[in-house]
């Protein structure tokens, strides 16, 4: 009788598959990154480690001894006291008490503070009180810690921001006027984060954290590269990282440019060197999780990626592995087997300097 | 919570249980890739590139450097002043430092 | 010039996104005397499903879309006359799409909008955080045959099932299939509320809307 494993299925649900369906999965995942990146097939080898992570039999697995990596850490402390929505455990604490848990009872190798609504613009009003609780959590802390949240362009659009939501224009076959709104929006985002940040710079952050840059499209991502390229001229120290929303950059404007290049339909390996330029010292590759593909699927397609771009990349590749990115099944319990058994291949596979 | 914890204890470095705050200062600071901070930290410190994610090695030499360890020693360095002793072992300039020295007389 | 070769010139009208190369495709192809509907179905809308299959791999964007899109309702027009009436600006089917209430996220809701009125369906877009009861309203006002629930947050996600239970309660259910998206969104959680279908991106939407509407 064929041995089959225990692995899980992209939402997370457990299904037994045999050493054969794992790599005919895996071969699968990666022929499809290979095809849309034009990025060159993982080798035999890979294939058979991965094969190996997968059908480990400990619940729980770990990279080899010496090849550990460094962890980084978004959405600060929400994950403590915040709620549901944002996979917080609600745990009333302050945010000082939620950085130096992760320092002290977790581990972590670094930490981010970021308030709990999580994107750059809604910074501004309370500004005075993050530099405040920056400052607390610096006196206290070792580890580096940075300062993150969301670009978050949508919050520049109606209802909530003065340009006109370029998909209602779009949708109006108004494409110059939706194009234009885009930019207004990205000019804005920019000026904003690189303000937020001259203030947190002198509150003692380490650096920033862009998280899921590119979530509102090109736009999105050409407002973060200007503010790394401002924040980076200004503060030639400074602690970088920028993490993406997916490996695809969605083209809603289709023209915007940086260093020469189109923004839109670029996959994680074009993103790195892009990101580099602009300034940033760690790069976070996003591959998003397929919910009716299995684990295998999505872990060879993933790494496929990840790999590329680690490759690709001047600076360290802090792959990104929260819900339902990088090869981790969407569920907000993340089960461990999953999460473990992606860690591992992304670090043992794809080569990444961190997480 | 299960997410992060999983990722630490499969793949991290254990922050300062033992040097992957160090390993990481370098990977933002310098841009070092992950063998190049490991080397660089690991040369800094005097061991081995192993020895860094070993919480053995590394509780004696963070008490020695000063540059703070998990539990809480008392009177050992801690916050700023673990990470002023860090800034001159690594050779880098760390922003909360400089912030700190610039408001004493 | 065979049939096929005028096929594939009028695809790739389409997918030029010039309306003047739809335009002269489409007058080519009615000088040959091709029947206007199998120059929709076979070239045109084959162009457009091509353009779908571009945009998710990112060689086009969305303005590329909307101008295909726009092209190809040009070439549409052109064909009108030759087609009994209401024939040619027939639509594939009326789509009710939005994000449910509470949920401020816009973007990927919007996306689908945009490719499902791209494929060739009737689509009101309501919005983002709107109010559970204006679906059934919208339903209602245009009649629709399927509404779209988008929902980004865990915490929102529940807003997709009450939207089948009052489907039910005004007896709508049977007149109209729903579709659920979002990031929370799975097969499985459309299967436990009952949903028609799931779709994991905005051309997989298209994909579905055709299997459950043409």
């Amino acid at each position: 009788m064929t041995t089959e494993y225990t692995t899980r299925m992209g939402d997370g649900q457990r299904i037994l598959m045999t050493r054969e369906q794992i790599l005919a999965d895996l071969k699968e995942g990666m022929a499809d990154a290979a095809d849309l990146g034009e990025i060159p097939d993982l080798s035999e080898d890979e294939l058979d480690k991965l094969v190996d992570i997968i059908a480990m039999p400990a619940r729980m697995v770990g990279v080899e001894p010496g090849k550990e990596v460094p962890v980084t850490h978004d959405i600060g402390t929400i994950r403590i006291d915040g709620d549901q929505g944002n996979s917080g455990v609600g745990i009333p604490s302050s945010r000082l008490v939620g950085v130096m848990m992760h320092e002290r009872a977790f581990g972590a190798d670094t930490m981010e503070l970021g308030h709990i609504d999580y994107s750059y613009k809604p910074v501004k009003p309370v500004i005075s009180n993050e530099q405040q609780t920056m400052e607390v959590c610096q006196q206290n802390t070792i580890i580096p810690l940075l300062y993150g949240a969301m670009p978050n362009l949508g919050l520049y659009y109606t209802p909530d921001g003065p340009f006109q939501n370029p998909g209602d224009l779009m949708k109006a076959f108004k494409i110059d006027e939706a194009r234009a709104s885009i930019e207004g929006a990205a000019k804005h985002a920019t000026r904003d984060i690189t303000w937020i940040m001259k203030k947190m710079m002198s509150s003692g952050t380490d650096g920033i954290n862009f998280d899921t840059v590119g979530a509102a499209g090109d736009g999105d991502m050409y407002a973060s590269l200007h503010a790394i390229e401002a924040l980076r001229k200004e503060f030639p120290h400074i602690y970088i990282e920028a993490g993406m929303a997916g490996e695809l950059t969605l083209g809603l404007h289709g023209d915007l440019q940086y260093d020469g290049k189109v923004l839109a339909g670029m996959w994680p390996h074009q993103q790195a060197p892009v990101v580099a330029k602009a300034g940033a010292n760690i790069f976070g590759p996003v591959v998003n999780t397929n919910t009716s593909r299995s684990a295998a699927w999505n872990l060879g397609r993933a790494v496929t990626f990840v790999k590329a771009a680690v490759k690709a990349s001047s600076i360290p590749c802090h792959v990104n592995m929260g819900m339902g990115v990088g090869g981790i099944p969407m569920f907000e319990t993340p089960t461990i087997d999953a999460v473990s058994r992606a860690s591992k291949a992304m670090v043992e596979v794809a080569g990444v300097d961190g997480i | 919570m299960g997410m992060p914890i999983t990722h630490i204890m499969t793949s991290g470095m254990s922050g300062i249980r033992a040097a992957g705050d160090l390993v990481a200062r370098m990977e933002f600071s310098k841009s070092m890739r992950i063998g190049e901070a490991k080397e660089y930290v690991a040369k800094k410190l005097d061991v081995s590139t192993l020895d860094l994610s070993d919480e053995y090695v590394m509780r004696e030499v963070r008490e020695d450097h000063g540059i703070g360890v998990i539990t809480s020693v008392a009177g050992a360095p801690k916050g700023i002043a673990a990470k002023m002793n860090i800034e001159k072992l690594l050779d880098i300039k760390i922003n909360s430092c400089e912030m700190f020295r610039n408001q004493i007389a | 010039m065979s049939k096929e070769e005028t096929f594939k010139e009028l695809a790739d009208a389409v997918i030029s996104c010039k309306k003047e190369a739809v335009d002269a495709a489409v007058e080519k192809a009615r000088s040959e005397g091709i029947e206007p509907a199998e120059i929709i179905e076979k070239g045109l809308a084959a162009g457009m499903n091509e353009v779908g299959i571009l945009f998710e791999r990112g060689k086009l964007f969305l303005p590329h879309v909307m101008l295909a899109a726009g092209a190809m309702e040009s070439g549409v027009s052109i064909l009108e006359a030759d087609m009994p009436t209401d024939a040619a600006s027939k639509k594939l089917g009326v789509i009710v799409n939005g994000t449910v209430e509470g949920d401020v996220h816009d973007i990927g809701k919007s996306i689908v909008s945009t490719m499902l009125q791209s494929a060739g369906f009737e689509v009101h877009d309501i919005g983002r955080d709107v109010p559970l009861q204006d679906f059934i309203d919208k339903i209602k006002e245009t009649n629709a045959d399927m509404v779209g629930l988008s929902a980004l947050m865990t915490t929102t996600l529940p807003g997709q099932k009450e939207v089948i239970e009052m489907l039910k309660e005004q007896g709508l259910r049977d007149k109209v299939k729903v579709m659920v998206g979002g990031a929370p969104a799975t097969e499985n959680w459309a299967n436990k509320i009952g949903a028609d279908c799931y779709a994991e991106n905005a051309s997989e939407a298209v994909t579905k809307a055709k299997e459950l509407l043409v």
